[in-house]
């Protein structure tokens, strides 16, 4: 049984060292892309499109349930939004509370009996509305279905080429929609969805839909998630998307080309993971036509979002997260090691497989071996340091080196006190965060067997003043 | 592999991610007591900047930013800061001598300087600027351009931008320039050479799909009617696609000479063509068309639908007819569709 034990920890080691080098290979090849772009005048390389009549219309879907507190300040940031022509349509999916009462009194809708296209099936629509003083604005009230539901009755609704869709609790730049726009225009719609980058808000002042200041927040736990953002931005999601084999584009924000997402069947009731879901199926349905479209991540941060700050929110969050990962992969796993599906069959779903999904697995054997090594001779305590070495190495350092690699590429965090604490912060992340993360991500995979979808739970404190 | 290999090869990784987080850090401080300097002679240089903008006698800022340390950047920021918010301010001559001065030499380095990033942002201000006296460079620059990628993009606008025509016959070597850089073209050339390219583009003797498509849409989206008896021939093409560019642009342009050329595209097989030629006839209340447009209500195209009672809507009597639609036209989404119309039209009488 030791042996079996001993050989479990050398495959562990094995898994880290290798992963770590895939980690840095994949920050290599996204390294040219983001340092070319470095010094760009973002606001000139985007002020064209803001007159320009080819830019496309968009619909802003914004699902929301139980949101009555921050429902219509989403929506005042919205209207902010530079952009040509775009119908903003929030859908209540059966809140509880006031969500679809604050918005007809704010923005004085009014009931209208929309000819809606029924692309895709949802739960009973139950009315619409219009803004009297904003016609743009519309109010779909539905009952409840669950959020990739609501998306869907979006769609169904929006009249727009393309849409976006925006979490209640997000806040987009300005001039957020321009620069996620700004790659589908100009590839002549070859380009069908476009992530855009999601940046942790808590500790930074967010006014009217434009950062103020950017600042670290004082929570350990949200200056980890922030450590952990750069982790997968930087070491993954770009290089990942430089190959066009992406496969997450965040749930916060995206923008979608519409035809596109009804012939893929819209979004998928039946996972807690649809943002995911939806992105494997347009991948899917562009390697059955064998289409030369891609699916794009810009670097530029586009969207603020509020990370949670408790450990109770963070972990429903993250085995929500997991599930979804695990029911797309399996409900997808004919892709798994296809060749009929590319570089995402053949790379792309064996990594999130292996890295994304099992690697919780076997941090957790590794972190139980560790202890059983030092504590109870589970393995000899040789083999134990070695392993906790690796496991330094795999969590701390590569997350630190992130941080550094931030700086040295994108460098958003203005002063150097941000820079040291994240670092300092990261160094920490092996002792107390990841093994948090890694036993929140294996629940995740045991909870994917408790089928039970239901919209996240999040405190809010608003984001924006 | 030994325990202390491991530590080795951990603590010369912390021991270098230590010396380049001291590094980085150093370099942050750097940039931010730079940034912090750039920011206060930009304060400071504003008035004397809005004074010799309104009075150019007022000679303190050019004075003042001739031993400027941070000439470039602040004049840059000062410049941008001014084309952005003044109206016109792209062609205002005191910008282009400001930046012709000053920055035009610096300008020509950055054109070749091995940064991407750098050099795009000079093709910007350059444009933003209005410097003429970069043309030549620029066009130079053009010439030994191979790929059509986001720099020569970009250099095309620039170069549009000072008024030279030979972007157009620059672009159109190659195959797949997009309609909507040709579009930008035109947007960007003077009123005398933009008419002259137009001309030549509609006539199309090189068969430049790209090229005609954007001059009929720019002709619609900017309301050139002196060009709506070519825009309107365009409507016997045998091409799909320059037709419906062509309905577009009279939709845009709000006029027809004759009325009764909408009639085959009412009825045309292509949904697309009959959606502009419900909105033309809603846009020009043609009510001749109220009945076809009745029937296009219950078309199969989801969009000819909507476009029909859009239409409707903008007839004086066009309650009085969605109202009698919503409830006795023999199709269920026609019914459906009135509906809505009528909807939307007692919501903006409120």
């Amino acid at each position: 049984m030791e042996s079996f034990f001993q050989f479990l920890a050398y495959a562990i080691i094995a898994y880290m060292l290798f992963s770590s080098l895939s980690y840095l290979g994949f920050f290599l090849l996204a390294f040219g892309k983001v340092k070319r772009e470095d010094k760009l005048d973002r606001r000139e390389s985007t002020e064209d499109l803001l007159g320009n009549q080819n830019a496309f219309p968009v619909s802003i879907l914004v699902p929301a349930y139980n949101e009555e507190v921050g429902v219509t300040s989403t929506v005042r940031s919205l209207l902010a939004l530079e952009y040509p022509e775009k119908e903003i349509i929030v859908i209540d999916d059966g809140s509880k509370d006031g969500t679809s009462e604050r918005m007809i009194k704010e923005f004085q809708m009014k009931q209208v009996p929309f000819a809606v296209r029924l692309h895709i099936e949802t739960a009973e629509i139950v009315a619409t509305y219009q803004s009297s003083i904003f016609p743009y604005i519309r109010l779909i009230k539905k009952a409840n279905g669950g959020k990739a539901d609501a998306l869907n009755a979006g769609i169904n609704l929006a009249a727009y080429p393309y849409f976006c869709a925006i979490d209640g609790d997000s806040i987009l730049e300005n001039d957020g929609l321009l620069k996620t726009m700004k790659p589908i225009i100009e590839s002549d719609g070859q380009i069908i969805v476009v992530g855009g980058s999601v940046r942790i808000a808590n500790g930074s002042t967010i006014s009217r839909s434009k950062v103020e200041a950017i600042d670290l927040p004082k929570s350990p736990v949200v200056l980890m998630q922030i450590v952990e953002y750069f982790r997968a931005f930087l070491i993954g999601r770009l290089a990942l998307s430089h190959l066009n084999i992406l496969l997450i584009i965040s749930g916060a924000f995206g923008v979608f080309n519409k035809e596109r997402v009804i012939q893929a069947g819209g979004y998928n009731k039946n996972t807690v993971g649809e943002d995911m879901e939806l992105i494997v199926r347009l991948h899917r349905l562009l390697r059955e036509e064998k289409s030369r479209q891609r699916i794009e991540y810009i670097p530029d941060p586009v969207c603020w979002t509020e990370a949670p700050e408790s450990l109770g929110v963070l972990r429903s969050q993250r085995v929500r997260w997991q599930r979804g990962l695990f029911e797309t992969l399996w409900s997808h796993r004919k892709m798994m090691m296809n060749p009929k599906y590319g570089s995402i069959g053949l790379f792309s779903m064996p990594y999130f497989l292996l890295v994304e999904l099992l690697g919780a697995v076997f941090e957790f054997v590794g972190y139980f071996l560790i202890f059983g090594g030092f504590f109870f001779s589970l393995i000899d305590t040789y083999t134990a340091a070695i392993l906790f070495m690796v496991t330094i190495f795999y969590g701390s350092l590569i997350s630190a080196l992130a941080v550094l690699l931030e700086e040295l590429t994108l460098h958003k965090y203005p002063k150097a006190s941000h820079l040291v604490r994240l670092y300092l912060w990261a160094l920490t992340e092996t002792f107390w965060y990841r093994p948090l993360m890694v036993l929140w991500r294996v629940q995740g995979i045991f909870a994917t067997f408790r089928k039970k979808a239901h919209w996240g739970d999040m405190k809010r404190k608003g984001i924006s003043t | 592999m030994s325990l202390s290999f491991f530590w080795i090869l951990s603590l010369s990784l912390l021991f270098a991610q230590l010396v380049l987080l001291l590094a980085l850090a150093r370099r942050k401080q750097k940039m931010s007591a730079k940034e912090q300097a750039i920011t206060q002679q930009y304060e400071a240089l504003s008035d004397t900047f809005s004074s010799y903008m309104v009075d150019p006698s007022d000679d303190r800022f050019i004075e003042e930013i001739r031993t400027n340390p941070h000439q470039t950047v602040v004049l840059e920021r000062l410049l941008n800061g001014y084309v952005s918010v003044t109206k016109g301010g792209v062609k205002s001559p005191l910008v282009a001598k400001l930046s012709e001065d000053f920055l035009s030499a610096h300008y020509v380095r950055q054109l070749s300087h091995k940064n991407w990033a750098i050099r795009m942002n000079t093709l910007y201000y350059i444009e933003d600027f209005h410097m003429q006296s970069l043309q030549p460079v620029l066009k130079e620059k053009l010439g030994k351009s191979t790929q059509l990628d986001q720099e020569t993009q970009q250099l095309i606008r620039t170069l549009a931008s000072l008024d030279e025509p030979a972007t157009i016959s620059v672009l159109a070597k190659y195959p797949d320039a997009p309609v909507r850089l040709y579009t930008d073209v035109f947007k960007r050339l003077e009123e005398k050479t933009r008419l002259e390219e137009l001309d030549t583009a509609l006539r199309n003797e090189n068969n430049n799909k790209a090229l005609k498509h954007a001059a009929i849409s720019y002709i619609g989206m900017s309301g050139l009617i002196a060009f709506l008896p070519r825009i309107e021939d365009e409507l016997e093409s045998e091409e799909g696609e320059l037709r419906i560019q062509a309905l577009k642009a009279i939709l845009h342009l709000q006029y027809l000479t004759d009325p009764d050329s909408l009639v085959p595209f009412l009825q045309s097989p292509s949904w697309p063509e009959r959606m502009y030629a419900c909105r033309i006839a809603g846009k020009l209340q043609l009510s001749r068309f109220k009945e076809n447009l009745s029937t296009l209500l219950g078309d199969p195209v989801w969009w000819v639908r909507y476009s029909a009672a859009e239409a409707l809507v903008q007839f004086s009597d066009g309650d009085i007819l969605l109202t009698h639609l919503s409830a006795h036209h023999p199709d269920r989404y026609a019914r459906d569709m009135a509906a809505q119309w009528k909807s939307s039209l007692l919501g903006s009488e409120i």
